[in-house]
């Protein structure tokens, strides 16, 4: 939790406002928006709270191209948001409504949810599968960076400001699944698959596992398994026997490294005849 | 620093401290019916309305509610007469030491303000965040339909 060290709540009404402040505290300013992760786990020597939903940062626009999603939009507004209920298959929604309770996703936000990186986090992995991109804002910029990229530089991630996370629109069929004892619980793995079809062959695969326990991340050696390859009970099984071989994991609280392998060959297994039956049903 | 608030109706202004949450100064304004349970956004007896969505007050920061309206389950009764969904806990047995009780309420009021005829499924998933150690869920969710049951009818009847 925040001390009470914490001496200021301060709400820029700008973007160059919240950068300045930013700035001008440094690692003691916190960036606010639902504000859960500030809460439960900012640093005791936080002495600015930094409010940033009153930049307009909550609006989820639904382009041709691109589906944006401003920063602090909350997890609720985007599951009930119009332009996500057959987006790829309806995956945002299929997710959004497992992760924590509606008490917490009436607060929680998209960016803070990226921002947080927390390595059992849902909506990560899920958007490293859509191939989502992230618009922040520095020094009077807006600057895009693939998620992928801005989660792999923690430095940048922690000193930048996310105003808006993007889905390109292409069509998409995709699933996900998660392995947790309840839906409000924190997985022991999740498992996020999308795939762009190619005739009747698969194009780009995107194969996603989190709380390995680490944040969740593409398996490249899976996705190429299955590149270029039709979707049948065989090479379904064989991408599922890649992913638990190349998938690294770990033991902790929640389960040992060996049941997190069977079990990213059964999410695996799973996704993959979801991804199936939704592609020849065409939605 | 100075806030303000629209709590169950009535405008009132506060003193507060940058890092207070909202729990807090509920509580130490008066509405008891805000319960301190976990204070880490797990049990959801500190629930309340937050501008027409039911939050865990114990993880907002009371400056970030500043201007907002705040409906706690001080504010549901009429007078003596309960709300719709205070008299269906009752009736039905959902009350039982009465500490996840208000949450539970509020939780509610946010579903069926959305969802006037919730499936189960709907209730299930809306109570998820709110914990009860006493009487193990099926009396709140009996309590749900009733409630929603009830207030169909006064819909009706208005």
């Amino acid at each position: 939790m925040v001390s009470t060290n914490t001496k200021q709540y301060l709400k820029p009404v700008s973007l160059d406002e919240a950068w300045r402040l930013m700035k001008d505290h440094g690692s003691k300013g916190k960036l606010v928006g639902g504000g859960i992760d500030v809460v439960l786990y900012g640093p005791p020597e936080t002495e600015a709270l930094i409010d940033v939903t009153g930049l307009g940062l909550g609006v989820i626009e639904g382009g041709k191209d691109v589906l944006g999603i401003g920063a602090t939009a909350t997890l609720t507004e985007l599951l009930e948001h119009p332009a996500t209920a057959d987006l790829h298959s309806g995956i945002l929604r299929e997710v959004l409504v497992c992760v924590a309770s509606p008490l917490l996703r009436n607060l929680a936000t998209v960016g803070g949810a990226v921002a947080s990186v927390h390595p059992w986090s849902d909506v990560i992995a899920v958007l490293l599968s859509l191939d989502a991109s992230a618009v922040c804002y520095e020094e009077g910029k807006e600057i895009e960076f693939p998620l992928e990229q801005l989660l792999e530089n923690r430095e940048r991630l922690h000193n930048t400001l996310i105003i808006q996370v993007r889905l390109p629109r292409a069509a998409r069929f995709a699933a996900f699944e998660k392995f947790a004892r309840t839906g409000f619980d924190v997985g022991m793995l999740n498992c996020a698959v999308s795939v762009i079809p190619d005739g009747q062959v698969c194009n780009t695969v995107r194969m996603v596992f989190g709380g390995t326990p680490a944040i969740a991340k593409r398996l490249r050696s899976a996705e190429e398994h299955l590149e270029g390859k039709p979707l049948t009970e065989s090479t379904i099984e064989e991408t599922a026997q890649v992913a638990a071989n190349a998938l690294d994991v770990r033991d902790d609280l929640r389960a040992s490294a060996s049941y997190r392998r069977d079990l990213a060959a059964v999410g695996t297994r799973r996704c993959l005849k979801r991804v199936a039956e939704r592609w020849s049903a065409g939605i | 620093m100075r806030i303000n608030l629209n709590i169950n109706g009535t405008q009132q202004a506060f003193e507060i401290t940058p890092e207070e949450k909202l729990l807090d100064v509920l509580r130490r304004e008066g509405y008891m019916g805000v319960k301190k349970g976990c204070g880490s956004g797990d049990c959801g007896a500190c629930a309340v309305l937050f501008n027409g969505h039911a939050v865990n007050s114990c993880l907002v920061f009371a400056a970030k509610a500043d201007g907002a309206e705040i409906l706690t389950v001080e504010g549901l009764a009429k007078g003596r007469a309960l709300h719709p969904i205070q008299e269906a806990f009752l009736s039905v047995g959902a009350v039982q030491c009465g500490y996840c009780t208000p949450g539970m309420v509020i939780s509610t009021y946010d579903l069926l303000s959305r969802t006037p005829d919730p499936s189960e499924q709907e209730i299930r998933e809306a109570l998820s965040g709110n914990l009860c150690r006493c009487t193990g869920y099926v009396k709140q969710i009996e309590a749900v339909k009733k409630a929603a049951a009830l207030l169909r009818e006064d819909s009706h009847d208005a």
